[in-house]
């Protein structure tokens, strides 16, 4: 599957540490990101914003002249994009800060250049979703922008339930999403007791996306835990 | 305070006591005192086997020897004076020549009833007269004035004990009065005394018959509660440390990490290169493990953790954790394996949802960190009637029974404050230890009979 439209999206850095700064715009350039820009502080980045119109922000949450959170809201201002806070503060409680506030993603520094690209990507994906509707299985495709399954010419429609677990199934691609998130994708908060209408609703998924069914290869089991979508591109 | 009635229960036994030993003591003395003396009627005995023992014969009275004896004996005069003639017929040989010897009717009366010459006199009739025996001077006293009122003698039972009866109700009043005083200035005491070791901060009205003892008690809460600010400073003070350290250090790690991840993944470089790039990843991972669990270990320990406790299902959070763990663990040398029931899919717990998640990816990292070599993990959630369990086991290399019971009792060199060789390291499980402790649960770890180590969390169910 190609992401590389969203690796030509505009990523703004917000970072008092210039080392840090430097880290990670080698790391996005190694896996293809190039419309970068950085700044060390608030009133940088304020300015930036004007020019540059970024698409998505990476802030640091202490800054010399200010804190990443208030600097979220003023960005917010001039545009809506997402945001993800890469940061020292590893308190819990700046982390539901950071969420309250609307922020997209938090990461905690140390961190891994895998685990911040996956975060980055995972975002991108989530914001920009529209203009990459199509998801390639081994048997199918996926089309995100219709709701529908294509497979062997033909396209068959998504209920609304299905296209939700299939999102929340397709943004954490390759990986397991549990029955209890699969359920809270489809029902809301709090859904107990739906166990046995989403094993249904899944069977009627691989109806649709595999080519047997009964021995599924893109959407398969992980017993006890739940699901995991495993998508043709890799 | 419960300690109060007993104390009630226990003077009015010491009064009750003490009133019935002085009851018997007086008594005895009393029996023991006149024990010595003569007995009471005595001398009016005497006079009256005098008069019964006198007998006429040819030549006038006599005594028997014995009286005689007796009567010598006691250095006591007789007379014995005609019932006709009124005159002494009869005489002992001690008789005192201010004796009159012979009598009146008015004389009679008056001897019965007081002394002659200071004699104390007593009378013994006969048919034919009257003994009358003359005991020395200042051996008794006489009281010859005893008459009552009729109706005080046969009511004396009722009266008596009517005098008794007013006589307890006083000494209890009394007693109730002075105790009440007491209890009332023990009491804002003891209750002061009892908040102490509560830690609350307590001040008693410095005033009243203890009041030094309220003094000496304000004086101690005070203290008490001072040290315990400055407990609370120093913790607050450790902990700030901790954190301040622990973000200081994010930041220059990060670098470390940052840069030795993406070697790790440079085509450009040796595989050799890439493998100590590898160990320098895994390494830095495990600092910034190790600072995150030091931070978050000194703050449960200090109850600086914000708890956010909520209705969470306890097999979703658990879930959740394993499937974590087996979305990270790329290369599947620690293959998870899921054992709760499938009919188990709801157990209700309060619980702050990211540190139980925490507390169950330590249990499963620290079997990954015992099993270099690679190991199976078993997780599994079982409820009961009260209490929910999640076990999590594996198949690795184990632990000897010396090692848990060190692990179970030995304290973990951030909680130790003593200085010995015993302290353990390893904050995963004591992380485990405070999360469940603050969830009001326990952790129990044992030898896994898949052979290799099993630690259970034992949390309490919702109601």
């Amino acid at each position: 599957m190609d992401f590389g439209y969203l690796k030509n999206k505009r990523l703004l850095l917000v970072d008092d540490e210039q080392e840090i700064l430097n880290m990670v715009i080698s790391i996005l350039n190694e896996e293809g990101f190039f419309n970068l820009a950085s700044a060390k502080n608030v009133r940088e980045a304020l300015a930036l914003a004007d020019s540059f119109r970024p698409e998505l922000a990476i802030l640091d949450v202490m800054l010399p002249d200010g804190d990443g959170f208030s600097l979220m809201e003023q960005l917010r201002q001039k545009a809506e994009y997402p945001v993800l806070f890469l940061t020292a503060r590893g308190e819990d409680e700046d982390k539901f800060k950071g969420f309250g506030l609307g922020a997209d993603d938090y990461i905690v520094k140390p961190f891994l250049p895998k685990e911040l690209i996956f975060r980055i990507m995972a975002i991108l994906r989530r914001s920009y979703k529209g203009e990459n509707p199509l998801v390639k299985l081994a048997g199918s495709e996926i089309d995100f922008g219709r709701a529908e399954v294509i497979r062997q010419g033909e396209a068959i429609p998504l209920t609304a339930k299905e296209y939700d677990i299939l999102t929340a199934l397709y943004r954490n691609a390759e990986r397991i999403v549990t029955i209890d998130s699969l359920c809270e994708a489809a029902w809301g908060e709090n859904p107990f007791g739906y166990e046995n209408s989403l094993m249904a609703h899944i069977r009627r998924i691989r109806e649709k996306i595999e080519v047997n069914p009964s021995k599924p290869v893109s959407l398969v089991t992980v017993k006890g835990l739940g699901y995991r979508l495993i998508t043709g591109g890799r | 305070m419960k300690s109060i009635p007993r104390l009630i229960k226990r003077f009015v036994g010491v009064m009750l006591l003490s009133s019935v030993l002085l009851l018997i003591l007086n008594v005895s003395l009393f029996v023991l005192y006149t024990r010595e003396q003569m007995p009471n009627a005595h001398p009016w005995k005497m006079a009256e086997k005098v008069a019964k023992g006198l007998r006429r014969d040819a030549s006038g009275y006599r005594l028997p020897d014995t009286l005689a004896g007796q009567l010598r004996q006691s250095n006591v005069w007789a007379v014995f004076l005609d019932n006709e003639t009124m005159e002494v017929v009869w005489q002992t040989d001690n008789l005192p020549e201010t004796v009159p010897m012979s009598y009146s009717a008015s004389d009679i009366a008056g001897l019965t009833r007081r002394y002659i010459d200071g004699y104390p006199t007593f009378t013994g009739e006969s048919e034919d007269g009257l003994a009358v025996l003359g005991y020395p001077k200042d051996s008794f006293w006489k009281h010859m004035w005893p008459s009552w009122d009729y109706r005080l003698i046969s009511q004396l039972p009722k009266t008596g004990l009517s005098v008794l009866a007013v006589n307890a109700a006083l000494i209890f009043l009394i007693y109730v009065i002075a105790n009440s005083r007491l209890l009332k200035a023990v009491k804002p005491i003891a209750a002061g005394i009892q908040a102490l070791p509560a830690r609350e901060a307590v001040h008693i009205r410095e005033a009243g018959l203890l009041s030094e003892l309220a003094i000496s008690i304000n004086k101690t809460s005070d203290i008490l509660q001072t040290q315990s600010r400055q407990l609370r400073k120093k913790e607050y003070a450790r902990t700030n440390w901790i954190a301040g350290v622990s973000h200081d250090i994010r930041t220059p790690l990060s670098m470390v990490m940052g840069y030795a991840g993406q070697l790790k993944e440079d085509a450009g470089l040796s595989p050799a290169g890439r493998k100590k790039a590898d160990v320098i990843v895994r390494q830095s991972q495990r600092m910034r493990d190790l600072i995150n669990d030091l931070n978050l270990a000194s703050k449960l320990e200090y109850n600086m953790q914000p708890l956010h406790r909520r209705n969470e299902n306890l097999v979703a959070i658990v879930r959740q954790a394993a499937a974590d763990f087996i979305n990270m663990d790329i290369e599947a040398r620690y293959p998870l394996e899921w054992n709760t029931s499938e009919d188990l899919t709801m157990c209700p717990v309060k619980a702050d949802r990211d540190l139980l998640k925490r507390a169950v990816s330590n249990l499963i990292q620290n079997c990954m960190n015992h099993n270099q070599k690679g190991c199976t993990i078993f997780v599994c959630v079982a409820a009961e009637s009260r209490t929910c369990t999640v076990s999590v086991e594996d198949d690795g290399i184990g632990v000897s029974d010396e090692q848990i019971t060190r692990l179970s009792h030995s304290s973990h060199y951030m909680v130790c404050d003593e200085n010995q060789g015993e302290q353990r390291h390893g904050l995963g499980l004591l992380i485990v230890r405070q999360i469940a402790a603050v969830h009001g649960g326990s952790v129990v770890m044992e030898k896994s009979p898949r052979g290799g180590f099993s630690v259970k969390l034992i949390l309490p169910m919702r109601e």
